[in-house]
């Protein structure tokens, strides 16, 4: 046989072409490192359109992002980005929530409702996070347009009020902060679950958890991030194929190395580009994902029929 | 004793005869060859264009078709749920559904009279059976069901793909090229050529192909299926020593 670059996915049951999923992987870690996301929001539903069923799209992009932010954490880790306490807990959470989420998967496969849980996850996650950060940083441009100098010194909110009287209070020194300890378990937790129903490592739900309600440094949140990433990834995978028979590792490894390289060039990238029209372009980026995946949702298949889950 | 075991000698003699004697139908059209002869899911396998040949009577229409076994089938339908969202709402169980149809024609079935009427692939909706139906009387399950396999590529009629050569003698050979498509699963598949004269069948003959994986992705599909908790850990101490391996590569090049 001559040089082909069809490659054969037993796990999938599908035939890929090596260069369109080392593009994607590529296109994916491009966009991840301008923008500093993980980017395995994107992924899953990319891989999805190139024909791979969404349970194994989902898994297999568990695995790629264990290689992703092992890369990723060693250099922050070097950098003493990694607040390895506040890091532990959330993994603590994270796992308890990834095996929680890997049986609620597990069960629903079985009733059917896997594929569309997924679906309603991304568009409302998707749609969250976009419309998020894409009002944030319109009212950044505004602000930066009007120069204002006098900022109002913040107010503390109810939510600050109730995280200082939660009990178990702990120092977190890394990252400056003193929280109690239920805090990072519980959010860790939540991340968890959505990160084993959606495939993604959690990072860009993770980020925003920790810059808004943990409050913690964004340098530290990076590094402290991928850190938690990396172990609660690991865990899917291996709950994922051993429950589900659902990660195609040769899949995971080609997305890999195309994401590992389009990272360290995205990164590049990045920082000749503004910061506020970088996080409108990621945003809009975001919000047409969420709409492709509505508009699938709300009109009508083509087919009314499907196959059921499980083996 | 003798008597008895005489007599069942000599019917086993009598069933080999039997069995070996060509049936008029098939005298019509001689052995079928495949090429390829199996179909080998290695790890570059995309699909298989297989060539079948064999030979039928002067003037007849050629058929050739590919199947699957036929077996239960649980499928999902869709509806509307709060009237809003498209999602799996009923669970429907067909049964007698062959998981592969390919058939081909030396000339659109439709035009080859009644006798190719029960080889086209619309035919499926009067054999497939429904055990359950849906919640939705209204969807026509056969039907959706022939659509989603025609979509995946794993049912498929078409015009094309046969062709006959200059007759000699009394027959003529014909050559049929079927794509089987990459979505195919392992397993056993059933080859036929169905020869047809003013739309009547004359000759039919079948052979046998089968599917299954080798090599690497066999070897990936065990691994998975069989020994899954030692293959997840695989995957992740493998996308591990990956990550650090282009981490340190990227990092040597570009200092922080």
């Amino acid at each position: 046989m001559s040089l082909s670059m069809n490659l054969y996915l037993p796990i999938a049951g599908a035939s890929v072409n090596c260069l369109a999923i080392f593009g994607l992987g590529g296109v994916v870690g491009l966009l991840s490192g301008i923008f500093g996301v993980g980017g395995g929001f994107l992924m899953t539903p990319l891989l999805i359109m190139l024909g791979i069923p969404p349970t194994v799209a989902a898994a297999s992009d568990s695995n790629q992002i264990v290689g992703a932010s092992t890369s990723g954490t060693l250099a922050h880790f070097r950098q003493g980005n990694v607040d390895i306490k506040m890091g532990l807990l959330l993994l603590i959470g994270g796992v308890a929530g990834g095996t929680l989420g890997v049986q609620i998967i597990a069960l629903l496969r079985r009733m059917g409702n896997a594929d569309f849980l997924i679906s309603v996850t991304y568009v409302l996650m998707l749609g969250f996070v976009g419309g998020y950060m894409f009002l944030e940083s319109l009212q950044a441009m505004r602000k930066t347009a009007r120069r204002t100098s006098d900022e109002a010194p913040p107010k503390e909110s109810l939510y600050a009020k109730t995280i200082r009287l939660m009990p178990f209070q702990v120092d977190f020194r890394r990252s400056g902060i003193q929280l109690s300890v239920l805090m990072p378990f519980l959010l860790g937790a939540l991340v968890g679950i959505l990160s084993a129903i959606m495939g993604v490592g959690g990072g860009f739900i993770m980020v925003p958890v920790m810059v808004y309600l943990l409050r913690m440094p964004m340098h530290v949140v990076v590094g402290t991030s991928l850190f938690q990433i990396l172990f609660t990834c690991m865990n899917v995978t291996v709950m994922q194929a051993a429950k589900n028979h659902t990660v195609d590792f040769v899949l995971a490894l080609l997305l890999l190395l195309g994401s590992a390289l389009g990272a360290q060039a995205g990164a590049k990238i990045g920082k000749k580009l503004g910061g506020e029209h970088l996080k409108i372009l990621l945003a809009s980026l975001v919000l047409i994902v969420m709409v492709k995946m509505l508009y699938d949702l709300l009109a009508r298949p083509d087919i009314l029929l499907t196959y059921a889950g499980g083996h | 004793m003798y008597a008895n075991l005489i007599a069942y000698c000599g019917r086993l003699i009598l069933a080999v005869l039997i069995l070996a004697a060509p049936d008029p139908a098939s005298a019509a059209t001689d052995a079928l060859s495949l090429s390829p002869s199996a179909i080998v899911m290695g790890a570059q396998y995309s699909g298989v264009d297989l060539t079948v040949t064999g030979s039928v009577p002067v003037g007849a229409d050629v058929i050739v078709r590919l199947t699957g076994t036929a077996n239960e089938l649980h499928l999902r339908e869709k509806g509307k749920v709060f009237g809003l969202l498209w999602m799996n709402v009923g669970k429907v169980i067909a049964t007698n559904v062959p998981s592969v149809y390919l058939v081909s024609g030396s000339r659109p079935l439709p035009q080859m009279g009644a006798g190719a009427a029960p080889y086209r692939l619309e035919s499926l909706v009067g054999t497939i059976g429904v055990k359950q139906e849906g919640t939705d009387d209204l969807i026509d399950i056969p039907h959706e069901l022939l659509r989603l396999k025609e979509h995946e590529g794993l049912y498929r009629e078409s015009a094309e793909g046969v062709s006959l050569s200059a007759a000699t003698g009394a027959s003529q050979r014909f050559t049929a090229h079927i794509k089987v498509p990459p979505s195919l699963k392992p397993g056993e598949y059933r080859v036929e050529a169905i020869a047809l004269k003013n739309g009547a069948v004359v000759g039919q003959s079948q052979t046998a192909i089968a599917a299954a994986l080798t090599g690497f992705p066999k070897w990936l599909s065990e691994l998975a299926s069989q020994k899954s908790a030692l293959y997840g850990i695989m995957a992740t101490v493998v996308a591990i020593f990956s990550g650090l391996a282009i981490g340190l590569v990227c990092q040597s090049k570009k200092p922080h």
